[in-house]
């Protein structure tokens, strides 16, 4: 029984992995962290699973035990923070160099958002997902009129970085 | 232009951002350790209940031959179902934390349950505090010949030595045990506090 669990959460797991591998996206800065995050959400994605009925989409249910993961539960390493200041170090590099070219505006658009706290990530995550603001309050355990008012801060805030 | 929306247009193109794992990588993930901030606290946790428990067993009494007041016993006795409680009370507050539930949630239930366990090391605390006052008028009275001899040739002055010591050996003690405690902590659930007051902060 249990193999066929792990078959069957294995399987959906790795079909819909690039869920996870968004969240770790947004949450982490090189391929060593990556990793370790996506370790520790498959890990709680299989802990929480046999309490996962059906009910709703096993996406659906991805997107919030990996948020929650990568919000409460993942502790970041020291090795980590290094790397946010050679980002960061990047970053102001890569402003000066600006060129209009979407390619370009994609990665200081990336760059931005990393330099977001982890709850403007988690509501930035759902946003780019297409998830409405009933799923995002959901979600975050916020009312929707919050999370209105705070997406409209973070485009701001956005905007910002983008243009000092 | 909304710069989101670009954001967006690529995010949801569905090109592989990193490499693809395979069912194998998957699942020996699945049996790999997992190092969340729950699994810390929960062991950090049983450590302090255990030591909590050790606190109560090990009477002050055991390998002095001074005379202790009789309450001190009265008092171990006392704490046993306090502590009894406290540990129903953090099992039943693990219990709840899940991850399925919304992210405020999930912070909440983690930290209700630290909250648990520092009402208990508080209270082990003031129970220490009790026991080393006691421990220290004890030896205090013993290195001095004795309460029948103290007693009678103290005077104000002596009790007043005897009062300060007492004092700085408690609030010794019990710093040091605070100190460790809060730095263990502070680091521990940094993040989680921060994200936690985020949350509160747009309910405001």
């Amino acid at each position: 029984m249990t193999k066929e669990l792990e078959h069957s959460f294995v399987e959906q797991l790795q079909t819909h992995q690039n869920i996870v591998h968004k969240v770790c996206r947004l949450y982490t800065n090189n391929q060593d962290a990556h990793n370790d995050l996506f370790q520790e959400i498959t890990i709680q994605l299989w802990r929480a699973f046999p309490k996962f009925r059906g009910d709703s989409k096993f996406s659906t249910w991805m997107y919030r035990v990996g948020l929650n993961t990568a919000i409460t539960l993942y502790r970041k390493s020291k090795r980590r923070i290094q790397t946010d200041d050679f980002d960061a170090i990047q970053f102001k590099i890569k402003a000066e160099e600006y060129d209009n070219t979407e390619e370009e505006q994609l990665k200081l658009l990336y760059k931005a958002v990393h330099q977001l706290n982890d709850i403007e990530k988690a509501l930035v995550f759902l946003y780019l997902e297409d998830k409405d603001y009933r799923e995002i309050s959901e979600t975050l355990g916020i009312s929707e009129v919050n999370a209105r008012v705070k997406m409209n801060r973070i485009k701001k805030k956005l905007k910002t970085i983008l243009n000092p | 232009m909304d710069e989101l929306e670009l954001l967006k247009k690529d995010w949801q193109s569905d090109k592989p951002i990193y490499p693809e794992l395979s069912y194998d990588d998957i699942y020996k993930m699945l049996h790999a350790k997992s190092s969340s901030i729950v699994k810390w606290i929960f062991y950090i946790s049983i450590i302090e209940l255990s030591l909590g428990i050790a606190l109560t067993l090990i009477n002050p009494k055991i390998e002095s031959p001074a005379q202790f007041p009789n309450w001190i016993d009265t008092l171990s006795y006392f704490s046993i179902p306090f502590i009894l409680v406290f540990m129903y009370l953090f099992y039943k507050n693990y219990k709840t934390i899940t991850t399925t539930d919304n992210v405020k949630s999930l912070i909440n239930s983690i930290l209700k349950t630290r909250r648990t366990v520092k009402y208990y090391v508080l209270f082990n605390l003031i129970l220490a505090g009790i026991f080393s006052s006691v421990l220290t008028y004890v030896s205090y009275v013993e290195v001095n010949g004795g309460p029948d001899v103290f007693e009678a040739s103290a005077h104000f002055k002596e009790y007043a030595v005897l009062g300060v010591v007492i004092v700085v050996a408690t609030i010794g003690i019990t710093a040091i045990i605070f100190g460790i405690y809060y730095l263990i902590y502070g680091i521990l659930l940094k993040r989680l506090n921060k994200n936690y007051n985020e949350l509160k902060k747009l309910e405001v």
